[in-house]
């Protein structure tokens, strides 16, 4: 990977600590608190309420000059004392910051103090994700902050709550890992079709409950919807578990050595052979036979591919996104004969060893502007649309933040619809 | 390397003591969840509007990936402002210093973009591993030929406020009177300070300056470029649009170039006559200040007959008001034109002069909001039952799960609000927002409850 420039211009990257919001977000009853200054909080705030147009549910530590000094150690003591407090969440979750990380707060020791000087929050889960902003991107921060949920929360009893959840009569479950590159309508998705195989889910995080734009009953400052406590609790019962994207492999391997539970990692759920990949295991772990409703849509999109070969071959697609992303359009695009004549990525990828018929390249959406000029298509976040302006190219938004079109949380890529509906979407940004 | 707090005119102030003021002098809880963003934040806000400049942000990814290119402020030239530029921290600066690559970014963003200037704004990392962005700014300086100017704005040093007093003093101190030409007087010039042209904000009150013969000499910052604002000096009058976090910037103006300065603000028919009236008085000229008695009548009615539909729609509607700034009192007459009662009102990232003419002008039964974070958002609404709430982005989204009408004012809307056409844009919109149907759909339950169907 050639450093071309000392700077990054118009940057596709997101925080980590973003990316752990997110995460946080898909926990229901959850509070997320940002151990940093308070533009971190803020900035993250509007990005991700720009991109789902919903409230995002995020604390801060409010860091100052003089905590910058002595440490800021305490604030975080204080910042979870108020916001259990305040707010009454079931769940803290903390995220570490470029600030706090460089000067070193501890926040495992934090806590513990804490813990000794408020016995009533004992029970008060309170989960720590390190994300300090100068590694890595919004996967990296999402990635570590799911890890960090499962092995603070996975398992873990209630001592207040007896379970009693779990019938033997019920419907055996499967633990769900979506990474960050799905949308909520994704997760959707995902869900129905592992149900169609007989299994209850446990979806973490599910974004598909708590950012899919849904009217409240009632409103509240922390997350509706999502994940729930007692599903964290019921982990180890799970018969398998799929994480989705390469990023999330780690927790479910974390899972499978844990509670030795198959782990299956779908690294794309976009394309034909993904999708047949992923349905053939469903059948094959769960002894069912394919539901008639995703043959059909199989078919459907293989005369969508017949339909419109032409057009699909031969297009020459420039994409800018999240590594996990740009790895299922990527090879899906690739699948129907377009050529990838551009791959930037916005950070390295934790791990990365799957093969891509085309180079990737770390990247930001000034070196796309760069590259782009005689693609057909750009494929990014709504940030690439200066480049797309400047080079008269169409531009199919994707990734995050997309604010500028209607309905993508919503948006479904994955599964057999979710591809045939991205082909189009492509095929109708072409004319 | 720190910015000196005493310097940028934090002590002329009194702390307020009064429930619901802006805690200018008091710190943030940790984990009560007010929203008053940060220092870089605030000198961004003043600083990034510039358009024929480069806005380089020396931190890791969370400070400016998160945030380019994300305000509504508009340009009718250069785009160079709305480009996001970062060094991108990463771990290997963290731990070896980034003056390097600092430097040769700033070399590489004039040769590659050509601007006007370089601003380099410092970060709470940044400053934390020790980088002398002033150093390597004058230095990267030395091998150019435009001005390489340092903000150093780390996001720890406190609020959104005191980044706004950050940037009026680097602009007085690096950019205003920096021209090479004539230093003399423009007659009837003004600058507009605290103008950010959100929405294009600016271009509706250009009009009005222009057909009384008023020339705007530069908006500080809104729509503005380097060379006007190295001439604001030139200006005979600084007026205060929005935000006295920029009060250091033209007292300073008026000690050392003698321009008077006066407050005005453009939003709602009242304030933007006043404004224009003042304005009118304060550059000494009797003619100007005659023309203008007779313009801003006519434009009154002119307004007035046209936004008189959207105030039959409108009028009686009960508001809760939140937002910052000037906008906190001139949006309580502008909901007064139209008939609205404010039921409650709050302000964040306001002066306490703001606030309390707020206070002043509201009706003595409004109730002031306190508790300025979400939690405290939601008590008050369900409390009051508003029909609207008038506020800025941050809160939309948590306002409609209410089932409220919501208006953004702040930097996130589409819709220019200021002058008189801004007034009309306004009620437009407003009315738009308060009689959608779909807030009966929202509050309509279903299934209906047994006994209801055949309504």
């Amino acid at each position: 990977m050639t450093k071309l420039r000392h700077y990054n211009g118009n940057p596709q990257k997101n925080s980590p600590a973003l990316g752990a919001t997110l995460a946080f977000l898909g926990v229901n009853g959850l509070l997320a608190l940002l151990h940093g200054s308070q533009g971190c909080s803020s900035f993250i705030r509007l990005q991700l309420s720009r991109h789902y147009k919903e409230p995002i549910p995020l604390n801060s530590t409010a860091l100052l000059e003089e905590s910058v000094i002595f440490g800021g150690w305490d604030h975080l003591k204080k910042g979870i004392a108020v916001a259990a407090d305040k707010y009454k969440p079931q769940i803290i979750g903390v995220m570490s910051s470029g600030l706090t990380e460089t000067y070193g707060d501890d926040m495992v020791s934090a806590l513990a103090s804490l813990r000794l000087e408020r016995p009533d929050l004992e029970d008060l889960p309170v989960v720590l994700a390190s994300t300090p902003d100068y590694i890595g991107s919004m996967q990296e921060g999402y990635q570590r902050t799911v890890e960090a949920l499962l092995m603070t929360l996975a398992g873990q009893t209630n001592k207040t709550k007896s379970l009693g959840l779990a019938d033997s009569n019920d419907a055996p479950s499967v633990a769900l890992l979506p990474g960050c590159h799905l949308t909520p309508g994704d997760v959707d998705e995902l869900k129905e079709i592992v149900k169609s195989f007989g299994y209850r889910v446990i979806t973490v995080p599910d974004l598909s409950i708590s950012l899919d734009g849904h009217a409240e009953l009632e409103a509240a400052p922390v997350v509706q919807g999502g994940t729930l406590i007692e599903e964290f609790q019921r982990l180890p019962e799970c018969k398998a578990c799929f994480s989705f994207g390469q990023s999330m492999e780690k927790a479910g391997e974390f899972l499978k050595k844990t509670y030795q539970i198959p782990h299956f990692n779908i690294p794309s759920l976009t394309g034909l052979t993904a999708t047949d990949t992923f349905i053939l295991t469903l059948a094959k772990i769960s002894g069912k036979t394919i539901p008639e409703r995703l043959l059909r849509q199989r078919s459907r999109l293989l005369d969508t591919l017949a339909d419109y070969h032409d057009q699909l071959g031969g297009q020459k697609i420039a994409i800018a996104l999240e590594m996990d992303l740009l790895y299922s359009l990527g090879s899906c695009l690739v699948e129907v004969g377009s050529e990838i004549s551009v791959a930037l990525s916005a950070s390295q990828g934790s791990g990365n060893t799957l093969s891509l018929p085309f180079p990737v390249e770390v990247g930001d959406l000034e070196m796309l502007e760069e590259r782009a000029a005689d693609c057909d298509l750009i494929i990014a976040n709504s940030n690439g649309r200066q480049a797309a302006g400047m080079l008269k190219v169409p531009h199919l938004r994707a990734g995050l933040p997309v604010f500028d079109r209607a309905g993508y949380p919503q948006k479904r890529w994955i599964g057999y619809e979710g591809t045939q509906q991205f082909l189009f979407d492509m095929l109708n940004s072409l004319s | 390397m720190f910015t000196n707090l005493t310097k940028l005119d934090l002590k002329d102030k009194e702390c307020m003591s009064d429930a619901g003021s802006p805690k200018l002098c008091m710190k943030a809880l940790p984990g009560e969840g007010a929203e008053r963003s940060c220092a870089y934040d605030g000198a961004r806000v003043v600083l990034m509007p510039i358009t024929d400049v480069a806005h380089l942000v020396h931190g890791p990814i969370a400070c400016a990936g998160n945030s380019w290119d994300n305000r509504g402020a508009r340009s009718s030239g250069s785009q160079l402002y709305r480009r996001g530029l970062t060094t991108d921290i990463m771990e290997n600066d963290v731990i070896y210093g980034g003056e390097i690559k600092l430097k040769k970014s700033i070399l590489e963003i004039a040769a590659r973009h050509n601007p006007k200037a370089i601003f380099v704004y410092a970060t709470c990392v940044s400053s934390l591993i020790g980088d002398d962005v002033e150093k390597v700014c004058r230095e990267a300086e030395a091998e150019l030929t435009i001005p390489v100017i340092a903000v150093n704005c780390p996001g720890f040093l406190g609020d959104k406020n005191i980044g706004n007093r950050i940037a009026g003093e680097v602009l007085y101190d690096r950019v205003i009177g920096s021209a090479a030409g004539s230093d003399e007087k423009i007659p009837l010039s003004i600058n507009l300070i605290g103008e950010y042209n959100i929405a294009g904000d600016l271009w509706g009150v250009l009009p009005d300056l222009k057909n009384l013969g008023i020339t705007l000499q530069t908006a500080i910052t809104g729509d503005a470029k380097f060379d006007d604002l190295r001439s604001a000096h030139r200006a005979s009058l600084n007026v205060l649009i929005c935000s006295k976090s920029l009060t250091n910037l033209v007292r300073k103006m008026e000690i050392r170039y003698g321009i008077p300065f006066m407050e005005g603000s453009f939003y709602g028919i009242h304030d933007t006559s006043e404004t224009l009236v003042k304005i009118a008085k304060a550059l000494g000229d009797p003619d100007l200040v005659e023309r203008t008695l007779v313009y801003v009548q006519k434009k009154e009615e002119e307004t007035r007959k046209t936004i008189a539909g959207y105030k039959k729609l409108l009028e009686n509607k009960q508001a809760i008001l939140f937002t910052g700034g000037v906008k906190t009192w001139s949006m309580v007459s502008t909901l007064a034109e139209l008939g609205i009662n404010i039921l409650a009102g709050g302000t964040q990232n306001s002066t306490p002069e703001d606030f309390q003419r707020m206070k002043e002008l509201m009706d003595p039964s409004a109730q002031i909001i306190e508790d300025t974070s979400s939690a405290g958002f939601l008590k008050i609404i369900a409390e009051k039952k508003p029909d609207l709430i008038v506020a800025g982005g941050k809160t939309k989204y948590l306002a409609h799960k209410t089932r409220t009408p919501f208006l953004d004012i702040n930097h996130g809307r589409k819709l220019p609000y200021a002058g008189y056409q801004g007034m009309i844009t306004f009620a437009e919109t407003l009315a738009r927002t308060v009689l959608s149907p779909v807030w009966g759909h929202l509050k309509r339950e279903f299934p209906p409850r047994e006994g209801e169907l055949d309504d």
